[in-house]
């Protein structure tokens, strides 16, 4: 049990790095220095005479050996505005962004490759770069994608319920702006992947830091023009992903790389290339309106949503397309009337866009519990009682929310209360008034989530595609294949716990393999995982067994309803004596005496094999063709923060966390996620941003100044959790692994407004950096004191 | 350009001429084959390629080929007993500390210098005394919790 970690501990990783073929050549990619200019020409003779170096791949090259970026999600082509430009990997006619790829160096050491780097002579013409979203939207703008018009990707407009009687209704209209910085997950392991062609079969063989292996085939091959079957990808270690490793855009070169040079190539990531090139998220702003009624009733919200894409939202990642969930949990826990939005994506140039934990959800979910928070003030009432007067009620689901989804389960009031207990609210609130007397700024902040889980959407790569396979080996152990990928989120250990306790066997007897593109299904991403690729494993495991009961049945001489199976023995529930193994099973079914021993009629229906295959989808989208997630699960945060209003330092003295994720496969995975997910939080509330200047240039590229928490920036954390089990999955388990991290940021924001409260600040944007927050209290001086 | 180095990794003598660019970080993975000491940021910021250099925890990316002349190096392979796991990695185990495994041997070097050397410490020192190594998973809850729970089997004897 707990072999991976046994591995991981101890230094015998399988990460992408760690792997080395016979004669494996490096590659390097070598980045524009603008943010946007014309290439005027390439010349890499140069390079080229570097004594190791094999090749020099440019736009040049691509695009005679290659198709397009495939697009991951394409809503045009049901007549929405939905644009996608006919992008590249390499740059080929002009760069789009500070650091995007121009060449790549394929050579015999990733050194040499950068030597050679320099010597690559390119002639740039500078282009007026765009870095901010509302000058993109201007007509006068310089376009990002001249063949389009303008700068405006995607345009769409929501309309869910009855905004305009929801505004009739309402005693009060409340404004309310928020934008959220532009961050990413940056794991500590950046992407990579190494390719291996074959001329002679035309197989190209990849092992990748991916979470969805047979995606990445299907987006590969296109782009390398090489049938599906010609692409095998087997997922390396994974060293963190958070949505970050859903985009395959610079493997295609290096599948290119080593077709180029027949060759096995490896790329490794540098971190600067992950900062400069990698998946980029957030960065969005909402401008609203929400009409509330006196008693803290919220009726209805309009808002305009804009989203900085970066170059685009399709080709490089999935992006554009998370505009959708981010307007659809708007509406988050609660009863509204009404709401319109109005959403923008829009590119400029910056950094592709592409997943990170929350994706889009996260967004829509914010922008409420801001709401909830500038509500509360405006009506001198306290947050919490807003949330209890607006929650969607126990006795109410399944719950069918404006937006179409249908939520499975919750006891958002139970999950709320548990969280004010646990983070000590009434006791903190005392201390906050005293400490006030003391000139120090104690604030209390809280939030609460529904997360939308396990996505089917159509017209893209995430449609809720799944597979498992389960057999019992002719030696009787268990072999458990499906899409649910090991990015570290433990999944190894969750799905061999589920077989292990559907079939009866020991969890030692389990053996979970490697996932790969062998294995149909998008792999994880959107806390999918515990629900897609579980449900598919839960059926394939449940369906095993029955079979073996049945061929144990036959060769124990027992009636099928008198078996059972524990600790990997069948046993007659009737006379216990009466038992085999699993192992003994499986030498009859398989050896002796073999299928020729076996009931003539299971031989007549060709059921002789104890291997099962099973795929799922989700009965609530199947049920409810609106809701896009199966699952919802809840949580709710408490932050008690203390601002330093002199530096503008901001600590936390109390962290609390209630989670409803259903019934729980694994607590300690579970808390594992939570954990996690808080921390990122409190990093986006409080440091992490990257920042472009007006021209374009991105000014952190390294963890020294993109700052992500050390164990001294994060707190300890109180957890709790309900469990009510959702109707739409076997066990009632939910996806989860998202709300943390949208609710501790929403918390730490409502904290320190709570504490900056005397300075009748409003924070409209985020992270809450040292400066923004002295920014904050002196404008606030200059207005109060005149 | 090639230098010729003597350094002692866990405890065998290694006789090389690697480039002078090379980092230790380079010599460990490429000239030795030790896998455990991860490529993270190659900037000194992250910590996942920590090990002790003669006694003292060190970002190996920040150590050039010539200063690991005549030094000693332990990586987490050195911590092995008859590849039996130390009980500072059975304690990250049991404490649910490893999640995508990354930064794991950088922190458990981290931690074997800070037990080893620290008779008694606080959680804030403890955190503090981490905080030179980013993991992106944990949020440090299960890493610190294992790190006290390694302290309880160093302080019953069961360490080495």
């Amino acid at each position: 049990m707990k072999e991976r970690e046994r591995r991981l501990v101890s230094g015998n990783g399988f990460y992408v790095d760690d792997i080395e073929l016979p004669n494996m050549a490096h590659c390097i990619f070598a980045g524009s220095p603008y943010a946007h200019a014309r290439i005027k020409s390439i010349d890499a003779s140069r390079a080229l005479e570097v004594s190791g170096v094999l090749a020099v791949i440019t736009g040049r090259e691509v695009v005679e050996l290659m198709d397009p970026l495939p697009a991951t999600s394409n809503y045009g082509a049901i007549g929405w505005h939905w644009r996608i430009p006919k992008a590249y990997p390499l740059a080929v006619d002009k760069v789009r962004y500070q650091g995007e790829p121009v060449a790549a160096i394929i050579a015999e050491h990733p050194y040499i490759a950068l030597d050679a780097a320099e010597l690559i002579d390119i002639e740039f013409e500078q282009l007026p770069p765009i870095s901010d979203v509302n000058q993109a939207m201007r007509p006068e703008s310089p376009l990002v994608y001249e063949e389009w018009g303008d700068n405006i990707q995607v345009h769409l407009e929501f309309n869910f319920g009855d905004v305009d009687e929801a505004f009739k209704e309402a005693d009060r209209v409340i404004r309310v702006s928020w934008h959220e910085g532009r961050v990413s997950g940056f794991p500590i392991e950046s992407r990579g992947c190494i390719a291996s062609y074959d001329r002679i079969t035309g197989m190209l063989n990849m092992w990748s830091s991916t979470q969805a292996p047979f995606l990445g085939r299907q987006y590969i091959s296109s782009a390398l023009r090489l049938p599906t079957t010609k692409v095998r990808i087997v997922a390396a270690d994974v060293g963190g992903a958070f949505g970050n490793k859903v985009n395959w855009w610079k493997d295609t070169v290096v599948g290119l790389g080593s077709i180029v040079t027949e060759r096995p190539v490896k790329w490794v990531e540098s971190k600067k290339e992950f900062f400069l090139t990698g998946a980029h998220n957030r960065d969005v702003t909402w401008d609203g309106e929400v009409a509330v009624r006196n008693d803290g009733s919220i009726l209805g919200v309009k808002a305009k949503f804009l989203k900085d894409l970066g170059v685009e939202g399709t080709n490089r990642g999935s992006a554009a397309m998370g505009i959708i969930p981010a307007c659809c949990s708007v509406a988050n826990a609660y009863h509204l009337k009404g709401i319109r939005i109005e959403a923008y994506g829009v590119v400029t140039n910056k950094s592709p866009y592409c997943a990170y934990r929350g994706y889009g959800k996260d967004k829509g979910i914010k922008f409420m519990e801001r709401i909830i928070q500038v509500v509360a003030h405006e009506l001198e009432l306290e947050p919490e009682q807003i949330r209890f007067r607006n929650f969607i009620q126990p006795d109410e689901f399944p719950y069918k929310q404006l937006s179409g989804y249908v939520y499975d389960s919750g006891d958002y009031p139970a999950v709320l209360g548990k969280v004010l207990e646990l983070g000590e609210v009434s006791s903190w609130r005392q201390k906050q008034e005293q400490a006030r007397k003391q000139g120090k700024y104690i604030g209390v902040g809280m939030a609460f989530s529904v997360e939308p889980a396990g996505v089917a959407a159509p017209h893209c790569i995430f449609g809720g595609l799944t597979q498992a396979r389960v057999r019992i080996t002719s030696d009787g152990l268990v072999e458990v294949e499906n899409d649910q990928t090991e990015i570290g989120q433990g999944s190894n250990t969750t799905r061999a716990k589920v077989v292990a306790n559907i079939l009866g066997a020991k969890l030692d007897d389990i053996e979970v393999k490697r996932d790969s593109s062998d294995m149909p299904g998008s792999g994880v991403y959107s806390s999918r995982g515990a629900i897609y690729p579980t449900g598919a494993l839960i059926r394939a495991a449940t369906e095993l067994k029955a079979r073996v009961i049945k061929f144990a049945s036959h060769f124990m001489n027992e009636e099928p309803a008198h078996i059972d199976i524990n600790d990997s023995v069948i046993h007659s529930t009737k006379e216990p004596t009466k038992r085999m193994s699993l192992k003994e099973l499986a030498d009859c079914v398989y050896f002796h005496p073999g299928p020729r021993g076996l009931p003539q009629e299971m031989q007549a229906k060709h059921e002789v094999l104890l291997d099962v295959c099973a795929s799922w989808f989700s009965p609530n989208t199947a049920q409810n063709p609106t809701s896009t997630y199966t699952t919802y699960c809840s949580g709710a945060d408490v932050a008690v923060v203390e601002v330093d209003v002199e530096t503008g330092a901001v600590s936390i003295l109390k962290y609390a966390h209630v989670h409803d994720a259903g019934t729980l496969l694994d607590k300690d995975i579970v808390e594992g996620q939570i954990f996690g997910g808080i921390v990122q939080g409190i990093g986006e509330a409080l440091s992490e941003e990257l920042v472009y200047t007006r021209s374009g240039e991105l000014l952190n590229t390294s963890y020294t100044d993109y700052v992500i928490p050390t164990a001294q920036d994060s707190p300890d954390i109180v957890i709790g959790h309900v469990e009510t089990p959702s109707p739409f999955t076997e066990l009632g388990q939910k996806g989860m692994g998202e709300a943390p991290i949208i609710g501790s940021k929403a918390a730490m924001i409502n904290a320190i407004e709570d504490a900056l409260s005397p300075f009748k600040i409003r924070i409209t944007e985020s992270p809450a950096t040292r400066e923004r927050v002295r920014k904050w209290i002196s404008e606030s001086q200059r207005r109060l004191i005149p | 350009m090639k230098v010729p180095i003597e350094t002692k990794v866990n405890n065998k003598t290694y006789k090389l001429e690697v480039e002078a660019r090379f980092t230790l970080l380079d010599i460990l993975r490429e000239e030795l084959k030790i896998k455990s000491v991860h490529r993270g940021c190659e900037h000194g910021e992250c910590g996942a390629c920590t090990v002790l250099l003669s006694g003292k925890p060190v970002c190996s990316c920040l150590v050039l080929a010539p200063q690991v002349d005549g030094a000693e190096i332990t990586t987490v392979e050195g911590l092995l007993k008859d590849k039996e796991l130390h009980p500072l990695m059975m304690a990250f185990i049991e404490n649910h500390a490893i999640q995508c495994g990354y930064c794991t041997p950088g922190v458990i070097m981290m931690a074997y210098y800070l037990l080893n050397n620290r008779p008694e410490f606080t959680d804030e020192e403890l955190r503090k005394g981490i905080a030179g190594n980013l993991c992106r998973c944990t949020g440090y809850v299960h890493i610190i919790r294992a790190i006290k729970a390694a302290k309880e089997y160093k302080d019953s004897g069961n360490w080495w």
